[in-house]
């Protein structure tokens, strides 16, 4: 009993929402999150940086929405009944919609089960601050402020 | 109790005499002999002294207790008002405000003791030697007390209240106790009928009375003093050593204190036997003791005057005191909270969301049954009420631009002293009436409009006399309301805008080329006075010069929705308007279509919709523009602009007119939708790079719609 609760001292562990883009895997930091939403209309906004796919209303806000889809290079967005809305909530930016492909499941993670080194071998990855391992699958762990932040 | 709750109330307290000290001293400067104005100083340095005293704040409290000294002295005519005093004067207001300044930082008055200030302001007092100096405080005293004096006697019957506390048995033990080696009185205090914090003001009472003695009794009890359960007057016993008239002057030194009654209690009325019995017999007592204090200290009076025409001096005085305090100005009023409003303002804003939800249902039902035309009449009862709703909270939220605009004429006052070049502000329409977020934040461009006239607009004295103008220079600061937005005009009398000058200079920086210059319109050359870092001034002075005025100005009344223009006659002077909208969340918008994409634009730029035949486009320089009731209009292609997929050109198109400023532009959009009262909301400043929307709005049936700039597409 004793053992375990030194273990839990020693190694904090974090909870990641992991969804899915394309083929990959991917972690989004549960504390970040505010909200879920399924798939809605998405205004248009001209002349806004184009992996902006636009505004939602959101409960009488308007919320931006980024594609990660094409905030990644990977393409337009291919909009399915799995498609969601990750509402994160900032503290500078506020909230910020983002786009992915389908919602799988939460995951604990501790430091241990993270690898941090190996980022940084292709360009895009920028926005990764390293990979979960869970059981099997590896799992992409955003640098969310990296992500929302980068402004071309 | 703690003070620290009351330092907001010091706060603004001190605000308001500091502003009323520096009106007044501009107006001294002006007519140095105006005794209404002598006496109002007078009175905001008494006022600034007592309620630093009651604070703690003895640095603030010397220093304004030598400037009611040298006002003292004025007021008796021994000394006179000249130019250098009135530097030291305001030498005195800046070290008042950054001890406020402090104490709105730290809570504490820091540690500056601006001995020069006062030395200064000692120098002034006859004989300038610090014998006289403290010969002349306990002189005012005695006057300060002559002049309630003779009021008190005559309606002061039947408010002593402070004989009929019925007080409980340890209370009376405490009260006897105390009567055995100090002096025991009652005191009635009154507090002025228009006064908005009577606890605070009992508060500063008992704080002031704390320094003498101690409190024994209340009446009501402190509690319900606290929580402002009383009339217009409290009592309380206390035990003192000291003289009982310093403990009066502390008193009705706290400000909207009407008066203070006491009278020495003798011990033996709380001896716990027969107390009641005797407390009419000692009232006998105790009104023979007020009217000896009255007329002791009325007996110090002619020593304190000098001559007749003084007396009446002071008598005059008197009156004036009454109807000042009298002002009405903040009666009837309650201090919100902005936040509060704000949080209404939201309410509100919802309520107009769902409404508008309600109407586009309304609207795509059926309307022929009767039920569906009950219901249409009722969403448009329910559009009234919302909309009045809207305006009442509008007009809340609305405050005069004076608490903005009334720094200014102590700035160019200053101004015109260092420049060397007389100058005069005169202002207008200080009480119209802005939202409180916008008046909050147009002071800086206003400031740096005004210094640019003072610095570039109003010429030397010398050039003026040779160009047949008066050799004071006048600015101008003119606000007014014009339909839903407010005006205000920044002006100058002075040389006016050399468009030569800033064409030369636009060429050499590189912003246009000599060609195209000789084409530009004379308000296309002003406006390059707008681009940043574009400065007229030969040499950068710390008043203005440094090229980062102008692009700021417009940015921030950009901001808060507005716009600038110049109008400028070379030789004559320039005008800056400032135009801003009244209130900024909730506008009245014409819905339009753009490539089945909806966009709201502002109601106030639309001058007016036409609708065009594609054979009437002409081009000049290859745009489009049309020929309309003697005007040329440039033409703007929405679908273009925003990036939509282009369509065959209809026979007839619809065409809305914008205007801004002197400005027209017609925007070509598909279909016209309808007007209709939309709430903005931001677009989130992550995806707020770009400037042609300039917010979003939800639509009834929650869709989201882009709001267009037509500032930035014009």
């Amino acid at each position: 009993m004793s053992e375990y609760q030194i273990e839990t001292l020693e190694e904090e562990k974090q909870q990641y929402i992991v969804v899915k883009l394309g083929d990959e895997q991917y972690g989004l930091d549960i504390s970040y999150i505010d909200n879920i939403v399924v798939m809605q209309k998405i205004t248009r906004v001209p002349k806004a940086p184009e992996y902006y796919a636009g505004v939602i209303n959101l409960r009488g806000e308007v919320v931006p929405v980024m594609s990660a889809h094409r905030k990644m290079g990977l393409g337009d967005d291919t909009i399915t009944k799995a498609t969601r809305i990750i509402i994160l909530k900032l503290e500078v930016q506020g909230l910020v919609g983002i786009l992915v492909d389908e919602v799988r499941e939460v995951v604990t993670l501790g430091e241990s089960e993270i690898d941090r080194s190996a980022q940084n071998k292709k360009n895009q990855s920028t926005f990764i601050n390293g990979i979960g391992k869970n059981g099997e699958d590896l799992i992409s762990l955003f640098d969310i402020t990296a992500l929302i932040d980068q402004v071309d | 109790m703690d003070v620290s709750q009351y330092l907001d109330i010091f706060i603004d307290e001190t605000n308001e005499h500091i502003q009323s000290l520096s009106d007044n001293i501009m107006v001294l400067e002006k007519e140095p002999e105006n005794k209404d104005t002598i006496n109002e100083i007078f009175r905001a340095a008494h006022s600034l002294k007592g309620m630093a005293g009651t604070m703690g704040f003895k640095r603030m409290q010397r220093l304004t207790h030598d400037m009611e000294n040298v006002f003292s002295e004025v007021r008796n005519d021994t000394i006179k008002i000249d130019s250098g005093m009135i530097d030291t004067l305001f030498q005195c207001l800046d070290a008042i405000e950054n001890y406020l300044a402090s104490v709105k930082a730290t809570s504490d008055e820091g540690t500056e003791d601006n001995e020069y200030i006062i030395e200064k302001l000692n120098s002034y007092l006859p004989g300038a030697d610090k014998g006289k100096k403290e010969a002349s405080a306990p002189a005012d005293e005695a006057k300060d007390n002559e002049a309630s004096a003779p009021a008190e006697e005559s309606e002061e019957e039947g408010n002593r209240a402070y004989l009929e506390m019925s007080l409980d048995d340890a209370t009376k033990d405490a009260i006897a106790d105390a009567a055995l080696n100090s002096k025991i009185y009652g005191f009635t205090i009154s507090i002025q009928k228009d006064c908005l914090l009577k606890a605070a003001r009992a508060f500063l009472v008992f704080k002031a009375v704390e320094d003498f003695g101690e409190i024994l009794a209340y009446n009501p009890s402190s509690q319900d003093i606290e929580d402002e359960k009383f009339d217009l007057d409290f009592s309380i016993i206390i035990s003192t050593k000291e003289d009982i008239t310093k403990v009066k002057a502390a008193i009705e030194s706290v400000s909207e204190i009407e008066k203070a009654v006491y009278g020495e209690l003798p011990a033996s009325m709380y001896s716990k036997d027969d107390a009641a019995d005797r407390a009419s017999d000692d009232m006998d007592e105790a009104d023979e003791k007020q009217d000896d204090d009255a007329s002791a200290s009325s007996g110090a009076v002619p020593a304190a005057r000098q001559t007749p025409s003084e007396a009446a001096q002071q008598k005059s005085s008197a009156p004036a005191q009454k109807k000042s305090a009298g002002k009405p100005v903040t009666a009837r009023t309650v201090r919100v909270d902005i936040e509060k409003l704000d949080a209404l303002m939201n309410q509100v804003s919802e309520l107009i969301i769902a409404k508008n939800s309600l109407v586009s249902i309304s609207d795509s039902g059926s309307v022929t049954s009767t039920e569906g035309q009950q219901l249409h009449e009722q969403i448009e009862y329910l559009e009234r009420i919302t909309t009045t709703l809207h305006e009442s909270v509008m007009k809340v939220r609305m405050v005069p631009i004076e608490s903005t605009v009334n720094k200014f004429p102590r700035m160019i006052r200053d101004l015109s002293r260092k420049l060397n070049k007389p100058m005069d502000l005169t202002m207008t329409g200080e009480d119209t009436e802005l939202d409180r977020t916008v008046v909050d934040q147009i002071g800086d461009p206003l400031q740096h409009l005004l210094r640019n006239s003072a610095d570039h607009g109003i010429e030397d004295p010398d050039v003026r006399e040779k160009a047949g103008k008066p050799r004071q220079g006048t600015i101008f600061l003119n606000a007014f309301q014009e339909g839903n937005n407010v005006i205000i005009q920044v002006g100058d009398d002075g040389g006016g805008i050399d468009t030569e000058a800033v064409k030369a200079k636009a060429i050499s920086k590189g912003l246009v080329s000599e060609e195209d210059a000789e084409k530009l319109s004379q308000k296309e050359i002003i406006d390059f006075l707008f681009n940043p870092g574009f400065s007229m001034s030969k040499t950068i002075t710390d008043i203005s010069g440094r090229g980062v005025g102008l692009d700021v100005v417009k940015s921030n009344v950009e901001a808060l929705g507005g716009d600038v223009s110049v109008k400028s006659t070379l030789g004559q002077g320039s005008t800056f308007t400032v135009r801003l909208p009244l209130t900024l969340a909730i506008i009245q918008a014409l819905m339009v279509e753009i490539a089945d994409e909806k966009y709201a634009i502002a109601l106030a730029s639309i001058s007016n919709i036409e609708s065009i035949s594609v054979k009437d486009i002409k081009y000049v320089e290859a745009n489009e523009v049309i020929h309309l009731r003697g005007r040329v209009i440039p033409l703007i292609r929405m679908r273009n602009l925003l990036d939509c997929p282009e369509k065959e050109d209809e026979e007839d198109l619809t065409v809305v007119i914008v205007s801004k400023g002197d400005n027209l532009a017609g925007l070509i959009v598909d279909n016209l939708i309808g007007q209709q009262e939309i709430v903005i909301k931001s677009i989130g400043k992550v995806i707020d790079s770009n400037k042609i929307i300039s917010g979003a709005t939800i639509l009834g049936d929650g869709e989201v719609a882009m709001i267009l700039d037509i500032n930035a597409l014009m």
